[in-house]
């Protein structure tokens, strides 16, 4: 009754073939019970009955594997979803044909299948048809392609028809004589490596499945050329993977080259820096070179012009080659620059320091206590010991002055290059650069800033090296708090502190003016002095050449005696020609002249005729 | 070359220091302070030179540095000997006498005693090229270096004295 019924529906679905599905399916539950009765005699004996039996099922095999040939063939040709759905196509094969009604069968309303006895699947169809044993596999692999186990309760378990120990399953796309809905069965999405490796899998067991018939090579070949597209895909990821690791690491050092590149950037900027700098250095080494020279030049001028003197420098070389350097020196330094007007004059007042009598001594320190100076006057201290700093700055602020300390000479010149200082205050030897090549360098932008230099080397040679770097006195270490203050009255005395200065250009005439004066006064206070000591030395002489070589050589005799005693008698140098400061101050106010008037009639009287003469003859030589 | 003097402080210019105490108590003292640390410096230095690299510009310089500050305080045989090392690095001296001599030159011989004045002579042994034209000078201002010290031991001692505390 069951099997005409589902022959009743084959015929409804295809009535095309009716007739050749019937004769098919008769056939084949025939022959298969045949098999199974007749199985002892075929194993005994090799009847012709029994071989043309077997000629016939063979034939009828291949007819009936056919359609599934084909059926794999166009799932090929599809894509990778025939392998994948195999599975399905083939549990939906057994029940349409009815193959085991006692083992697995559709339910009655064919919306699910139902396994009766797991025992005679696992045993019977499981090899036979799915290449293993395993009812718990077949399960998991029913799961995979979304099948769902069909849950009852133990009230329906017993009343079910099927057995308590049935296993029912549902999908549903899975109906009965619902071939279609095959198509639309598929795998749940999973990771895309392992899609890859089940479907390779998947594709080697149909390949080992179709291996064994021989007569379906076609099909085979399709199965390998659709596994090697698979590998060829993996292989192709794997190298897809390294590639991009390989493009990262290439970004990697690309950003790499591209800091590098800034970095060396950087350091250019810095290196054209360094090297502007060390150009404009050049450039202003070069210009006070060139500064050097155009005085050297106007020397030479200077001495040609004064045709008088050259018979004099004659004269003097034969006697004293050496003392008379200086006076010519001295001229033309002080015709050369304003600045340096006032270097002349010490110059040749330390050339006659011996000579100076000592009882000018005391007269000249009263003198000088009673001369203040004014509050306020800034002044820079250039030195990089630190006790003379120390020293040095207590006896500045002690009279009124204000101290800004720097420790070599590029730090004085950056410094004079800022700021304007009333005076000042430059050691020699220092780090970096000395306090003669740094006086020239300040000298190249600023010509009216007093610059004194602080220094334990005194001898001529040193004085007439400061004083062509531009520096306008010496200071000779060490020196006492007096010294100091004689150097600030001389320089300051008439002045008025910057920081008091509200319009510096108005004001900055009247210092040039007041630089000039004290220019003016020291030639003839040295004239006076040397008209001073006629009477003593030589009254009959009236030449007025004659005294200046007078003193030129004894100042060469006398310090060629004290040569070796030049340290005991630093401390009387120092202080003598503090006294001879002194005494040029004094010469120069009228009150003092007149206190000296009454001191030294004689002297006095003697020296007043002269003054006349001397101006005169500044005039011819100027 | 001028004779050493024989006061080993010159009272007058220290003297003129210390009266700026007057509103600055601790000013002379601070500065001899500043000087003895500035003096061992600058020996250290002196003697690492004549070990190392022996440049005689070099012992100028320091010679000249200690020689301002040491004057400026009225040391005056200190500023008399680091002159004499300024002198020997530029090659314009060739002599220095011997510490016998100019011991006897102090004034007051008294402040020697107990005091071993060949404390340092190891010290003056340095090892010398004797091809380096250089030699006669470097053991010169070895001698000299070694005359410095003593005279700086001698002027602390007489500080301290004048201090009431051991300088």
């Amino acid at each position: 009754m069951s099997f005409s019924t589902i022959n009743s529906n084959v015929n409804k679905t295809t009535g095309d073939s009716n007739n050749n599905t019937t004769e098919n399916s008769s056939t084949a539950d025939l022959l298969g019970m045949d098999l199974l009765q007749s199985g002892p005699r075929l194993m005994n004996t090799m009847q012709p009955n029994n071989s043309s039996d077997m000629l016939h099922i063979n034939n009828k095999t291949n007819n009936v594997q056919q359609p599934a040939g084909n059926t794999n063939i166009s799932s090929a040709n599809a894509g990778a979803k025939a392998p994948a759905n195999e599975f399905v196509r083939k549990l939906f094969r057994i029940l349409e044909n009815n193959e085991y009604p006692d083992i697995v069968t559709w339910t009655e309303n064919g919306k699910s299948f139902v396994v009766l006895d797991t025992g005679k699947f696992t045993t019977h169809i499981l090899p036979n048809h799915f290449k293993h044993s395993n009812f718990a596999s077949f399960v998991r692999q029913l799961n995979k392609y979304d099948f769902h186990k069909v849950k009852r309760s133990p009230e329906e378990r017993q009343r079910c028809k099927y057995g308590e120990q049935s296993w029912e399953f549902q999908h549903p796309e899975f109906r009965v004589h619902y071939g279609k809905g095959l198509d639309n069965i598929k795998r749940k999405i999973p990771a895309q490596r392992k899609v890859l490796l089940d479907e390779s899998q998947k594709a080697l067991l149909h390949f080992n499945s179709e291996g064994t018939n021989p007569n379906n090579p076609s099909g085979s070949l399709l199965n390998e050329s659709t596994t090697e597209l698979l590998l060829s895909n993996t292989v192709s990821k794997d190298a897809f993977g390294n590639l991009r690791r390989r493009v990262d690491k290439l970004q990697k050092e690309l950003d790499m080259s591209k800091m590098e590149s800034y970095a060396t950037k950087v350091e250019l900027q810095k290196l054209n820096s360094k090297y502007n700098t060390v150009i404009e250095s050049l450039i202003t080494f070069k210009t006070i070179n060139e500064n050097l020279l155009n005085n050297f030049n106007t020397l030479c001028s200077t001495l040609a012009n004064n045709g008088i003197e050259v018979p004099i420098f004659g004269d003097n070389g034969n006697r004293n080659p050496t003392g008379n350097t200086n006076p010519a020196t001295t001229t033309a330094i002080q015709s050369n620059n304003n600045t340096n007007n006032a270097s002349p004059a010490t110059s040749t007042v330390s050339l006659q320091l011996p000579n100076l009598p000592d009882q000018n001594s005391l007269t000249p320190n009263a003198q000088n206590n009673t001369v203040t100076l004014r509050k306020g006057f800034h002044v820079l201290l250039v030195e990089d010991d630190a006790v003379s700093i120390q020293l040095c700055s207590k006896f500045l602020r002690k009279y009124g002055c204000t101290v800004q300390v720097v420790s070599d000479g590029l730090s004085a010149i950056s410094t004079l290059e800022k700021y304007r200082y009333d005076l000042v205050l430059m050691d020699i030897v220092m780090p970096n650069l000395d306090g003669a090549t740094a006086t020239s360098i300040v000298r190249s932008f600023d010509n009216e800033t007093p610059i004194i230099a602080m220094t334990g080397n005194i001898m001529n040679q040193d004085l007439i090296t400061y004083l062509q770097h531009g520096m306008n006195d010496i200071l000779a270490k060490p020196f006492t708090r007096d010294d100091l203050h004689s150097i600030l009255i001389r320089y300051l005395k008439d002045r008025i502190p910057l920081c008091e200065q509200q319009l510096p250009p108005r004001n900055s005439s009247p210092q040039t003016h007041s630089n000039t004066n004290t220019a003016n006064s020291n030639p003839n206070t040295i004239n006076e002095q040397s008209l001073a000591m006629l009477p003593q030395d030589n009254p009959s002489t009236t030449t007025p050449v004659t005294p200046g070589a007078s003193i030129s050589s004894a100042q060469h005799v006398q310090q060629g005696q004290q040569e070796q005693q030049h340290q005991i008698f630093h401390a009387q140098q120092q202080q003598q020609h503090h006294n001879a400061i002194a005494n040029a101050r004094s010469d120069v106010a009228i009150p003092n002249l007149e206190h000296e008037i009454n001191t030294v009639p004689h002297s006095s009287m003697g020296s007043t005729p002269q003054l006349p003469q001397s101006t005169l003859q500044e005039n011819q030589l100027s | 070359m001028s004779t050493i003097p024989s006061e080993i402080i010159n009272w007058t210019i220290l003297n003129e220091i210390i009266s700026m105490d007057d509103d600055d108590s601790d000013f002379s003292k601070g500065l001899i302070i500043q000087f003895i640390d500035q003096a061992q410096t600058t020996f250290a230095q002196m003697q690492r030179q004549l070990d190392g690299e022996k440049n005689l510009t070099e012992l100028d310089n320091l010679g000249h540095f200690l020689k301002g500050s040491s004057a400026a305080l009225g040391l005056q045989r200190i500023a008399w000997v680091c002159e004499r090392i300024q002198n020997l690095g530029r090659k314009m001296e060739h002599f220095f006498p011997n510490k016998t001599e100019l011991v006897n030159t102090l004034s007051d011989k008294s402040i020697i005693n107990g005091i071993n004045i060949d404390e340092d002579d190891e010290e003056i042994k340095i090892q010398v090229d004797d091809k380096d034209e250089n030699s006669i000078y470097l053991i010169l201002i070895a001698k000299a270096l070694n005359q410095s010290r003593l005279e700086f031991k001698l002027a602390r001692i007489e500080l301290s004295k004048y201090y009431n505390t051991n300088l």
